[in-house]
């Protein structure tokens, strides 16, 4: 028998609308512009908190390089600005994941190894967060390697039921953005600094888990697998291999994790059972990791092309040529095999 | 004109005009630096010119022909965006010339967009914010306690970055320790990156700050060179408490159309540029050379050269005793320590677990207690190996360690030789859970570039390791257990870096199974069973996961069929299965399957959450049947 009674209060009914994630508006690129990743993220998400209440950003002072200041523009009462305080940053969005938001919480990606310990618990504390590092790898030039993130995909594929997803045109980091808000669970986008080209069109989809082969033929002599920046590389190699009578065969794995283990499977068997991958960043843990533990298995023949050894300031073409992952040391590796 | 050594006197009122020049001209440098380079961040430098200019042609004590002596004043610029006034200042200095600034972040250039140490004037990268002070801390530490030597540490930060935690890390340690030797200067411009900082010019909630965790914190007009130097001499005669200067700021100051305004971060001053200049230079009195030479060093810090370290004994343990390398961690640095006295650890409140407590028991005066807080500990670790003072031992439960892994990061770059040994490892940790369980940390220390990563499976190999790291320039990782595992090496068996062993081998080996820590003792477990149905394998105790043993790992593979299994107590990425499929995976035909924790475990029986988790000996005889079938 208790003589006292506790009366609380009754939880306030906050909204629990979670569609219209296919509701975004399209991308919407001139083909021949250049329009950087980072740019895609930003159109990406501001059109994407227009189509869902839900969704709310945060960032650490960087909003003007992520560009996630184009959705506190649209939607400032949804933006939370959390100051140079990555640790912060990451436990606030947790919070306010498991109170139904979904968000997404952005910093260059080198920075997220500031709260890699709050992420780990994010996955414990299976939270509905999503993570976005610009910046990445040596193609940001002369800020140099203490902004240079090299080692985020390691650092996320660690993560169990963590997505990873990088995409290499604006058109598809749009896109993913919106896979990103629908997947339940803990995802990580990376992108670029520099301006690249568009490769797709508006209406083409990204399924998570899934990844595009843009270069097919009969003849091809090797699969040469990157995505982001080292994407566009492997094109420029393919154009100045085909000039040479040969040719590769170009999968974009926009999805790292989970990955498409048949398609890359199938492109191996296809093509000497060979596969180079290309990646800016380091060798560990990263793209080429991801494609070995795929076709391990297998006992396909792997090539890793990665950044090797602490970077430097130059320009980002200087950088990509010097560090081996440019499409000069593509043509040369293909070459050597 | 002098105090006594570290006591600057108040500079004249010339003195003061001098030291004024110099920072303009430092200003002049700035912007033609950067209009070269065509970007960085004038804006932010500029606000600090004032400030370097009082501590590297008033206060500090150093030498321009050996920026790195031993006994020099440190000065760690934390803000390291703002590296022009750092270049600026040493070319007044006379150590940079005036073309040479001019090449700020060309690709063959020294001078990067951040400073790195591949410059000899500069100790530590940085430029990735708030982790300056912890380093200068653990100058300052070394300085007051290790070396007992005169020189002191200066370090200047941003408003900005005072937002992050490590920064209030380092307050606390600084002021617990009494670290009177050091001086942080907040740089307080009111401007960050891409909006104006929380606190804006709020120089009074800075201070009530500094001092509530207990410092002498004094709010200055940082460009006031008189009372920045009254500020600096007052430093340097606070005894038992850091000082703090909050320097009220412009950002961009002195640049017509660019001071104290908003979107100028991290941006030339383009047609800004000239009316920049041509303001500067209007308010320099003197264009003559400054002649101020830095103030002489007091050369009282001993002269270190490290030997190559050994045990003062080999290692003295039966076969099949049960010892846990976490154990043989503390007792490891004691017969190191025994040798060599500049072997120093430090641990985040962890001791009795990590057993950095045996060597705090045997020497605890180079033992630092760093409490609850890994980032600062890491950064006080990098900061106490600089100017190759120590060899420097830290150590935390593995999965801690993420706490930290920017400011590991950044320790490459800077290229320290920090040793971390990370322990309760993986799911056989046992009760305590997942949040307590190290599952990624490989996938993390092996991103780091010339990192070394040691995986002792027993009590013998463990001292090895510890042996090799303590030898070895560069970053270690050595990763411990929490179970107590058997002995399974002779007292007189040798390791290398990057070297693998082969315990168990055959003219029949059908596949090799590569273990490491508690997996290798299941490893050994599955290969007895096998045996017992006719089935053999070859059992590699990995040892060192990287550099990994490309050569062993290579050999055994084509030796056994092309049939490698390799078990962890990691996740599934970045761990030793990667490591060793990489290792084989240009010479393709070697099939490699990974065994490793499937997913985040729970409290339970170390032995349950391996046999759960996919990890256990059963496991691995079933992994080897079905490669086999």
């Amino acid at each position: 028998m208790f003589p006292f009674r506790l009366n609380p209060l009754g939880p306030v009914n906050a909204s629990a609308d979670r569609s219209a994630v296919t509701e975004c508006e399209p991308p919407d690129y001139p083909a021949d512009e250049e329009v950087a990743t980072r740019s895609g993220y930003g159109a990406g998400l501001a059109k994407l908190g227009s189509a869902n209440p839900d969704v709310v950003a945060l960032d650490g002072d960087t909003k003007n390089s992520t560009y996630a200041d184009q959705f506190m523009t649209l939607h400032p009462n949804r933006y939370f600005e959390m100051f140079i305080a990555e640790q912060n940053l990451v436990g606030a969005g947790i919070g306010l994941a498991k109170r139904g938001k979904i968000p997404f919480v952005s910093t260059f990606a080198a920075f997220l190894s500031r709260a890699y310990d709050q992420i780990r618990m994010s996955a414990i504390s299976q939270a509905n967060i999503k993570y976005a590092g610009s910046h990445c790898g040596v193609s940001i030039g002369e800020d140099g390697p203490s902004q240079m993130g090299l080692e985020d995909i390691a650092m996320f594929r660690a993560i169990p039921g963590a997505v990873v997803l990088y995409p290499s045109d604006a058109v598809a980091a749009e896109r993913l953005v919106a896979e990103a808000a629908a997947y339940e669970g803990i995802v990580y986008l990376r992108t670029s600094r520099p301006k690249t080209s568009i490769l797709y069109d508006a209406d083409e989809s990204f399924p998570i888990g899934g990844c595009k082969v843009i270069r097919e033929s009969s003849e091809d002599k090797v699969t040469v697998v990157a995505a982001g920046i080292t994407l566009h590389e492997a094109l420029k190699a393919h154009e100045i291999l085909a000039a040479e009578g040969i040719a590769i065969r170009i999968i974009d794995l926009y999805s790292i994790k989970p990955i498409d283990k048949e398609a890359l499977q199938k492109a191996a068997s296809e093509t000497n059972n060979t596969l180079i991958t290309v990646e800016d960043h380091y060798p560990e843990g990263g793209l080429g990791d991801a494609v070995l533990d795929a076709v391990a298995t297998q006992g396909v023949c792997v090539h890793k092309l990665a950044v090797t050894g602490v970077s430097r300031s130059g320009k980002p073409e200087e950088l990509l040529e010097y560090h081996g992952i440019s499409a000069d040391a593509i043509v040369e590796k293909v070459n050597s095999l | 004109m002098s105090g006594g050594y570290g006591q600057p006197a108040l500079p004249d009122k010339n003195r003061v005009a001098v030291l004024q020049n110099i920072a303009h001209k430092m200003r002049v440098h700035i912007v033609n630096m950067t209009d070269a380079s065509g970007s960085g961040h004038p804006t932010s430098s500029s606000s600090a010119a004032d400030i370097l200019s009082c501590l590297f042609f008033h206060v500090m004590h150093y030498s321009v022909e050996e920026p790195r002596h031993g006994s020099s004043d440190r000065f760690v610029l934390s803000k390291g965006h703002a590296c022009p006034v750092l270049y600026a200042a040493w070319c007044e200095a006379g150590l940079l010339s005036k073309e040479h600034i001019l090449t700020l972040r060309k690709p063959d250039s020294l001078l990067e967009g951040h400073p790195t140490p591949r410059q000899n004037y500069i100790d530590v990268a940085t430029g990735s914010l708030g982790q300056g002070l912890s380093i200068a801390a653990g100058m300052a530490y070394c300085g007051k306690y290790f070396d007992k030597a005169s020189y002191r540490v200066f370090c200047i930060m941003g408003d900005g970055e005072t937002a992050e935690g490590s920064v209030w890390e380092a307050a606390a340690f600084s002021s617990h320790y009494k670290l009177d030797n050091l001086v942080a200067i907040v740089d307080v411009n009111r401007l960050g990156q891409s909006e104006a900082t929380a606190l804006g010019h709020s120089v009074d909630v800075y201070k009530a700050r500094y001092d509530a965790f207990g410092w002498n914190a004094i709010i200055v007009d940082g460009h006031d060179i008189m009372a920045v130097c009254k500020a600096l001499l007052t430093a340097a005669t606070t005894k038992d408490k850091p000082t703090a200067l909050i320097a009220k700021t412009l950002k961009g100051k002195y640049f017509p159309g660019v001071e104290d305004l908003d979107n100028w971060h991290g941006k030339p001053l383009g047609k800004q540029s000239g009316p920049a200049l041509e303001a500067v230079k209007a308010l320099i009195t003197d264009n003559g050379p400054h002649g101020l030479s830095p103030r002489p060093i007091k050369d009282d810090a001993p002269k270190i050269t490290f030997p190559k370290v050994q045990l003062c004994e080999p290692p003295k343990h039966t076969m099949g005793e049960k010892i846990a390398t976490r154990k043989t961690y503390g007792e490891a640095l004691v017969k190191l320590g025994k040798n060599y006295s500049r072997i120093v650890a430090l641990d985040g409140d962890t001791k009795n677990s990590t057993f950095a407590i045996t060597y705090k028991n045997c020497c605890p005066e180079r033992f630092v207690e760093c409490f609850i807080a890994e980032q600062n500990m890491v950064g006080v670790g990098i900061g106490l190996g600089c100017r190759a003072r120590n060899i420097v031992f830290v150590s935390a439960f593995a999965a801690f360690f993420t706490r930290a892994f920017d400011q590991i990061r950044m320790g490459a770059i800077s290229q320290t030789e920090v040793n971390f040994v990370g322990s309760h490892a993986g799911c056989s940790i046992g009760e305590d859970g997942p949040s307590q369980m190290a599952l990624e940390d490989f996938a993390m220390f092996r991103t780091i570039p010339g990192a070394v990563c040691f995986y002792p499976s027993d009590a013998v190999s463990a001292e090895r390791a510890f042996e090799l790291a303590a030898n070895h320039r560069g970053v270690t990782f050595t990763r411990t257990s929490r179970p107590a595992t058997a002995v399974v090496y002779e007292n007189t068996e040798t390791f290398e870096i990057g070297k693998s062993k082969v315990l168990r081998k055959s003219d029949g080996d059908k596949v090799t199974v590569v273990g490491a820590g508690v997996t290798l003792h299941e490893a050994l477990a599955a290969h007895k069973t096998l045996q017992a149905e006719g089935i053999n394998i070859r059992v590699v105790d990995a040892f060192c996961l990287k550099p990994v043993d490309k050569a062993l790992m290579v050999e055994c593979g084509k030796a056994t069929g092309g049939r490698i299994v390799t078990v962890e107590d990691h996740y599934f990425e970045g761990g030793l299965g990667e490591g060793v499929a990489a290792a084989v995976a240009e010479d393709g035909g070697v099939k490699v399957h990974r065994l490793a924790v499937t997913g985040i475990p729970r409290s339970g029986p170390a032995a349950l959450l391996m046999e759960d988790y996919g990890i256990s000996a059963n496991c691995i005889v079933k992994a080897v049947k079905k490669m086999l079938a």
